[in-house]
């Protein structure tokens, strides 16, 4: 990990993506078909659990209205290049985005979007969770600004 | 008439003498003073001498028990850097300890530490972490000091643990076990020591809050303690409240239709 300057990368399993100060994140592997590792991305700007979810279960319901929560998901080999998961463009966030019923489970005031890409050969789905609804103008910005950084490799 | 003139004169010379020579002594007196890095000046900021410097005096001798490190010697880190380090499952993690709305309390650890088998113990039951919210954290140091399957076998689940020896490093930690307690919303930290126990280390964290360095209530204003409790407990905690509702395995309501994707 590069811990030079404000901002703090994290990297581990072809993912990486830049911290802004007072950030969580974490990059850790779940079990995928037939045995395959596909690995998680999540960085939140309040403290992460140490066991939690991969779309957040356990950590969104501790977010506070100006809380921000990002997870970038793998999936499987035959997800790639299919109609979900034929844009290859990650982020662009705006505040049309988000819907307070995008959510895995309802917490309001929160709300959320999700996105569906194919990136270096790997398909992904992006989550991004807002504190507040209210207040998505001012936290989009910071959603995309950690997103933004996010760099896959090919396996 | 002036034979007393003369005499008086006489006198009042000799105390001139008397005087510039006590002068001369506290000059030389100051001198020497000076040229031992002794300041008279309350307003002298320390080190602000030209001389040799100040006359180091020997810090107080610190006897702690066996298996327990002495505090720690230097100055502590400026602004509380955040953990960066690998996960027990082979993960990545970054912790931030400030700006935070809670304290965190870090606990410095190894696996081979007789001393730090009490507090691995101790973390996987239930511990109770004085004010609001309380984050623990566990680091060790990095795989090229410790066992990452020896690290995976102790660390208490639901309870965030790092290997870091970078963190080691920044926190300037003496040895094991070895604990911070930094206040998050200002990133200061406000106690830190060794400890043969979670009972010192509990007091540790009480008389911060005593000294008003931990918020007791949430920012809801209700009185608030963080407790640490390892999963195993949540999930025994869990199947007792079931059972007492009439909740045994193979109910219905223990399967619900939904997935876990959004």
């Amino acid at each position: 990990m590069n811990r030079d300057g404000p901002m703090i990368r994290i990297e581990n399993h072809g993912l990486a993506a830049d911290l802004p100060d007072g950030w969580d994140g974490q990059i850790f592997v779940r079990s995928g078909p037939e045995g395959a590792t596909m690995p998680v991305l999540q960085a939140a700007s309040f403290a992460l659990p140490a066991e939690g979810g991969d779309f957040g279960g356990g950590a969104v319901e501790q977010m506070g209205d100006y809380d921000v929560f990002v997870a970038l998901c793998e999936y499987g080999s035959d997800s790639v290049n299919t109609p979900l998961f034929s844009s290859s463009t990650l982020g662009g966030l705006s505040p049309d985005d988000f819907h307070t019923q995008a959510l895995q489970r309802p917490l309001p005031p929160q709300c959320g979007t999700q996105q569906f890409v194919t990136i270096a050969g790997r398909a992904f789905c992006l989550y991004v969770v807002l504190g507040n609804h209210r207040l998505r103008e001012h936290l989009v910005p910071a959603a995309e600004g950690v997103v933004a950084t996010i760099t896959v490799a090919p396996r | 008439m002036t034979a007393l003139v003369a005499g008086l004169a006489f006198v009042v010379a000799l105390l001139a003498v008397l005087v510039i020579g006590l002068l001369r002594s506290h000059a030389d007196i100051l001198r020497a003073l000076h040229d031992l890095g002794v300041g008279l000046d309350p307003s002298d900021a320390p080190g602000a001498n030209t001389g040799p410097g100040p006359v180091p005096v020997p810090s107080p001798v610190v006897k702690t028990t066996a298996g327990v490190p002495e505090p720690r010697q230097g100055d502590a880190p400026g602004a509380v850097p955040t953990i960066t380090g690998t996960t027990p499952d082979g993960g990545t993690a970054v912790v931030a300890i400030s700006p935070r709305p809670h304290a965190t309390l870090i606990a410095f650890l190894t696996t081979g530490c007789t001393t730090c088998a009490g507090f691995w113990q101790a973390f996987a039951g239930r511990v109770t972490l004085p004010g609001a919210d309380t984050r623990l954290v566990i680091v060790t140091k990095g795989h090229e000091h410790e066992s990452p399957a020896a690290v995976a076998r102790l660390a208490p689940k639901g309870v965030m643990t790092l290997q870091s020896s970078d963190a080691w490093a920044d926190f300037v930690v003496p040895g094991s076990p070895y604990f911070v307690l930094v206040d998050g919303p200002t990133g200061r930290i406000v106690g830190e020591g060794a400890a043969a126990s979670w009972e010192q280390v509990s007091g540790l964290l009480d008389r911060a809050v005593a000294d008003g360095a931990l918020p007791l209530t949430g920012t809801d204003g209700a009185p608030r303690e963080s407790v640490v409790r390892s999963a195993a407990r949540r999930e025994a905690e869990v199947d007792d409240a079931l059972l007492r509702a009439g909740i045994g395995p193979g109910h219905p309501s223990l399967y619900p239709g939904a997935g876990d994707e959004p």
